[in-house]
């Protein structure tokens, strides 16, 4: 990825390295809390749980860096999962790849009509995936007639699939749905860094104006980040199916609020521009490792685990600011009370507001 | 506001009237069903005695007692609105629980009861509104399985002011205040009895350590049959089963699957993980194939036996029990349809019939400070031989 | 003042009329469904069965109009209602000193993602996401697996029966706290200053607005009234939990949006979030009436929260037709030029 020449992926980097330095401190203040901490079941316990988080997150990333944001991904892992159970049940000699493509197609459909809705009906983000997030689930819940997916209806390779593994050295495998989701999240992040499409997103993120002055199709590429979103989530689907093999109408549910923890825990700003998807994926595995970590701290009660959690995103995410201010002071979300959200491309607002300022010099926010 | 209970009143009766004037078929023929269904239910409560505990001895005495007074069931057709109350909707056992509820209805020829329930992740405040919004339709009974603790009283009260008929199943209001009674799949206590049976089949003779993977912290039901469990285990006869924790995985599966690891992780002698709840012994059980650890510890508890089915073949899960939500949701309608029409009145020791599932007795709840209960019981213990 | 003020307002207006049109339509579609929809105790019901969520969506409302947002609410509501339950089971506390610290403790968990937010710079979605974890942690810490209950009679009642006439004492706060709020938001430079600073807080920073100030307190009073609306969801139920109030954050927050408050900040109206509210209340309580399930009701919110915004931009289209609509969006600096000048105190 050193072909990235653009001047923001320096602090981009510097979170991805601060992120694994953290995730390295936990390991071992948490192995010297833990007797027997380091094992090759905890190792495969993080990498196969981080698994259907981080595809997701990733998907997440994609939007978010384009400052919208997409609620609807439980939702949309949910019936991703849940339909692609179905079919694999009523069809059982279908392989790995169709399941898969199933389930991508299904996640890229629902996030196709989120983007349309986003980029062509002009509705915020947040508003859209709001509604897609109740929308989908009560289609799916209708659909589903409170029947359940079970193990035993699946082909056996789904079921097996998170016992597969790739190599092991020692009690440590690789395990071949880690593997997959890393193997895409960083795939799609070396893209993103060679491909025009990758540097629009974050030209779109960091600056909307100038990124429409620079003559580029808001539009298309909104579309884009949440068709890219939907997929990853049906993806995501397609893991939490061989991973649980229970599938019920709920599936899923919640599964926004842990993707949006792991991409803004791994850098990724809400106002969108500044992160990567390994970001995300470190994000992602930092959450886990926590996680997994504080259930099996003797000392800590079951009813500590969300507070405790809860308190350690939040430092996260001070040190990230912290950090993000002392390295590049000028960078203008740092500064004080600057915190909103950004204005989003197709927000119902800004029509009318265009009429005054369609004129490309507002775009750098000077003061009259 | 009384103008419109005149109006309704005044249609309920004339509902009723014309209901009665053309059941007089329907009546027959369930009367029947009742007589044959009666006896193969008798046959079928000496199989699974041996899982019935002391418990069971008291009611089968009663129901003898019963037998002869109570061969006519109710009459069948009179005017019955009803609202089926799950603890929230998208989930197998409770749609299952509604199909025998159905099937009661088609037999005392009567209308179906609303299958209302709030989504998962809206439970509590969703049946309180489902509850609320019952005493303003005006309905003649609800059924509850109440996720709600002792949350749901308040609405429960405004419900039994209006007329209403309050019948919990499932699981009960803690304190009983508002219920007509508690229609319950086991005896709470039992339950505790087998899960310990269980862990002691599984664990063998010398016995061993295991842990609880719970639903949530605040569910009222699960936290009871651990109460039992812990009970049991304090008696010497169980002295060598050890219970080493409680999780929780708040029925999520991928919580459940996570604790589940974890437990292995924290407890290197445990043998076997117990989960009382259906979506915590589904996810305990895959967690432990994935890992090839079914060697080493078993998942038992309560399960229904189609999400069960593949670890019951591989091994992992050996054995583990559960009542018929169908039969559940039938006996329910069946006493809530009694008590509402006024056939019979929530006593200690009222005893009626209940269609094909034969007679019941209405007894004062041994697992609480107060109410009332109908036991339905026993369990079924599910194992490689009778899974299918 | 410029003229562009002009369409700005009237699109608040042309959203509150497109509300009360979707209102009417609710109100007629409930009386023709159920007979018992007319009913001053029905009416009363559907109030007190959200009564905890929408005082929650009054202040939530400031939080929006000011670009910021609170997913933390409910958890702090939680905190609330398990604070006093825990104060009344295992201390001698006076009960109503127990109300007090409840809301102090609400008030504190808001100051302190107020200040990480508005001091440290982190996005405050982050900050209460965050807060979402946590609180509710702390919530099941104070009650574990208990359920708490045997509140003193008063407290009960309190939350249970009619204060004045059968209006039970949460809804007559519901009322006083939304017309407060509208007078707060809009008619004095408290309220203007929060719309200034949801427009761009840069702008006003430079126009000599404490911004910072600002958001941490209305931190701290979001905290303090959602600690409180959960110490009146305990009344109601009698009884508390540690999952109290839990999911609640975001149909508040629909609510809001819905009310055509702009999820970037600086535009929307109390009057709107009023009418939204109207339109959820009598819609659930409508389809609840019509047995609907609970799944299906979430759903139809669902739509109606895109379909009023791909309504609302129709409208806009039609009166800004001249302009290409493909042209992205908007630009803060200059949309705020009028507001500086009429907020400046």
């Amino acid at each position: 990825m050193t072909t990235m020449s653009m001047s923001r992926l320096g602090p981009d980097r510097l979170k991805e390295l601060t992120l694994a330095a953290t995730i390295f401190l936990s390991l071992v203040v948490f192995g010297l809390l833990i007797e027997g901490y380091f094992s090759g079941r905890f190792f495969n316990r993080v990498t196969l749980g981080v698994a259907i988080v981080a595809v997701v997150a990733a998907g997440q990333s994609l939007v978010i860096l384009t400052r919208n944001i997409d609620l609807s991904v439980g939702s949309i892992v949910g019936v991703s999962a849940y339909v692609t159970g179905q079919q694999l049940g009523n069809h059982p000699e279908a392989n790995v790849v169709v399941a898969i493509a199933l389930a991508i197609a299904i996640g890229a459909i629902l996030g196709l009509i989120n983007g349309l809705l986003v980029a062509v009906a002009r509705i915020p983000s947040i508003i859209v995936t709001l509604g897609t997030l109740a929308i989908y689930r009560t289609v799916l819940i209708a659909y589903g007639d409170a029947k359940t997916i079970t193990a035993d209806t699946l082909p056996s390779w789904l079921v097996n699939l998170p016992k597969s593994t790739l190599f092991s050295i020692g009690d440590y495998d690789l395990r071949f749905m880690f593997a997959l989701a890393i193997g895409v999240v960083i795939a799609l992040q070396i893209a993103f860094g060679r491909l025009r499409v990758g540097r629009r997103l974050y030209a779109l993120g960091s600056n909307p104006d100038a990124a429409h002055q620079a003559g580029l199709s808001i539009n298309r590429l909104t579309v884009l980040a949440f068709v890219g979103c939907g997929a990853l989530a049906g993806l995501g689907g397609f893991l939490f199916l061989a991973r649980f093999g229970t599938i019920t109408v709920t599936a899923g549910q919640g599964l926004e609020l842990q993707a949006i923890a792991a991409a803004v825990v791994g850098g990724v700003s809400t106002l969108g521009g500044a992160g990567t998807l390994v970001g995300s994926l470190f994000g992602a595995l930092l959450i886990e490792v926590l996680n997994q970590s504080l259930v099996r701290l003797p000392a800590l009660s079951e009813f500590w685990r969300d507070a405790v959690l809860g308190l350690l995103i939040l430092i996260a995410v001070i040190l990230d600011a912290v950090l993000a201010r002392r390295f590049n002071p000028g960078r203008p979300r740092i500064l004080a009370g600057t915190s909103a959200p950004g204005r989003e491309p197709g927000s119902a607002q800004a029509i009318t507001e265009t009429g005054g300022t369609a004129t490309g010099g507002a775009a750098t926010g000077g003061a009259p | 506001m009384t103008h419109y209970k005149k109006l309704l009143a005044l249609i309920a009766a004339l509902a009723m009237l014309a209901a009665a004037c053309g059941s007089d078929d329907t009546e027959a023929s369930n009367d029947e069903e009742t007589a044959e269904t009666a006896d193969s239910d008798a046959a079928d409560s000496d199989g699974a005695e041996e899982e019935a505990m002391e418990e069971d001895a008291d009611s089968e005495e009663a129901m003898e007692e019963e037998d002869a007074m109570a061969d006519g069931g109710f009459e069948a057709g009179l005017d019955f609105n009803a609202i089926l109350l799950p603890k929230f909707t998208g989930i197998a056992v409770f749609d299952q629980a509604n199909e025998g509820a159905l099937e009661a209805a088609g037999e005392l020829g009567t209308n179906e009861a609303e299958f209302l329930g709030p989504t998962a992740d809206n439970s509590v405040a969703g049946q309180i509104e489902i509850v609320t919004n019952a005493a303003t339709q005006g309905v003649d009974a609800v059924m509850i399985s109440n996720n709600a603790g002792d949350q749901i009283e308040p609405a429960v009260a405004d419900l039994v002011d209006t007329g209403a008929v309050v019948v919990t199943w499932d699981s009960p209001i803690p304190s009983s205040n508002g219920e007509s009674l508690f229609v319950a799949q086991v005896d709470f206590d039992e339950t505790g009895k087998v899960m310990a049976d269980m862990a002691r089949s599984i664990l063998g003779d010398d016995g061993g350590s295991f842990a609880v993977l719970s639903a949530s912290p605040d569910a009222s039901n699960q936290n009871a049959w651990i109460a039992a469990l812990e009970e049991v285990l304090a008696t010497d006869e169980y002295a060598d089963l050890i219970l080493l924790d409680t999780v929780y995985g708040n029925d999520e599966s991928e919580e459940s699957y996570n604790q589940a690891l974890a437990l292995v992780d924290q407890h290197p002698d445990m043998e076997l993980i117990m989960s009382p709840t259906t979506v915590g012994i589904a996810a305990a059980a895959k967690a432990m194939q994935d890992e090839d650890l079914c060697e080493d510890v078993k998942v038992s508890g309560l399960g229904l036996p189609d999400e069960m089915r593949a670890y019951t073949a591989s091994g992992c899960a050996p054995e583990f029990a559960l009542w018929s939500f169908v039969d559940l949701g039938y006996l329910t309608y069946y006493v809530t349809y009694g008590l509402a029409t006024g056939q019979i009145e929530a006593a200690d020791g009222a005893s009626f019939s209940a269609g094909r599932m034969g007679d019941y007795t209405i007894e004062t709840d041994p697992t609480r400070d107060a109410g009332l209960r109908v036991l339905m019981g026993p369990f079924t213990v599910y194992n490689e031989d009778n899974i299918g | 003042m410029t003229g562009r003020a002009r369409p700005v307002i009237s699109e608040n207006r042309r959203w509150e009329l497109l509300l009360l049109t979707i209102l009417v339509v609710t109100v007629i579609f409930n009386v023709m469904q159920s007979t018992n929809y007319l009913g001053i105790n029905n009416f009363i019901n559907l109030f007190e069965l959200s009564v905890e969520k929408i005082i929650v969506a009054v202040v939530m409302a400031f939080v929006i109009v000011c670009g910021e947002i609170d997913l933390s609410v409910a958890s702090i509501m939680g905190v609330g209602a398990c604070v006093v339950a825990v104060l009344h089971d295992s201390t001698s506390v006076p009960f109503t000193l127990a109300i007090l610290i409840a809301v102090g403790v609400g008030g504190l968990a808001g100051l302190l993602q107020g200040w990480c937010s508005a001091t440290l710079g982190v996005p405050s979605l982050v900050v209460t996401l965050a807060g979402l974890i946590g609180f509710r942690g702390l919530a099941r810490i104070l009650v574990e697996d208990r359920s708490i209950g045997d509140f003193p009679e008063w407290f009960d009642s309190l939350g249970q029966s009619g204060v004045i006439g059968p209006l039970p004492f949460s809804v007559i706060v519901f009322f006083v706290a939304i017309l407060f709020g509208g007078v707060v938001l809009g008619r004095t430079g408290l309220g203007r200053r929060a719309y200034v600073i949801g427009d761009n807080a840069e702008m006003a920073r430079y126009s000599g607005i404490d911004v910072v100030g600002y958001k941490i307190r209305l931190f701290a009073v979001s905290g303090a009234v959602a600690a409180f609306a959960g110490v009146l969801f305990a009344a109601r139920l009698g009884s508390v939990r540690g999952d109290v109030a839990s999911g609640f954050e975001l149909d508040i927050i629909t609510m809001v949006l819905l009310g055509g408050v702009s999820i970037f900040g600086g535009t929307g109206s109390m009057l709107g979030v009023f009418t939204s509210i109207l339109i959820v209340l009598n819609l659930r309580n409508g389809l609840g009436l019509a047995n609907v399930e609970a799944n299906t009701q979430t759903g139809i919110i669902g739509v109606i929260l895109i379909a009023s915004v791909v309504l609302r931009n129709a409208f806009a289209r039609f009166d800004t037709s001249s302009l290409d609509t493909q042209a992205p969006p908007h630009h803060e600096p200059a949309v705020t030029n009028h507001d500086l000048t009429t907020a400046n105190p």
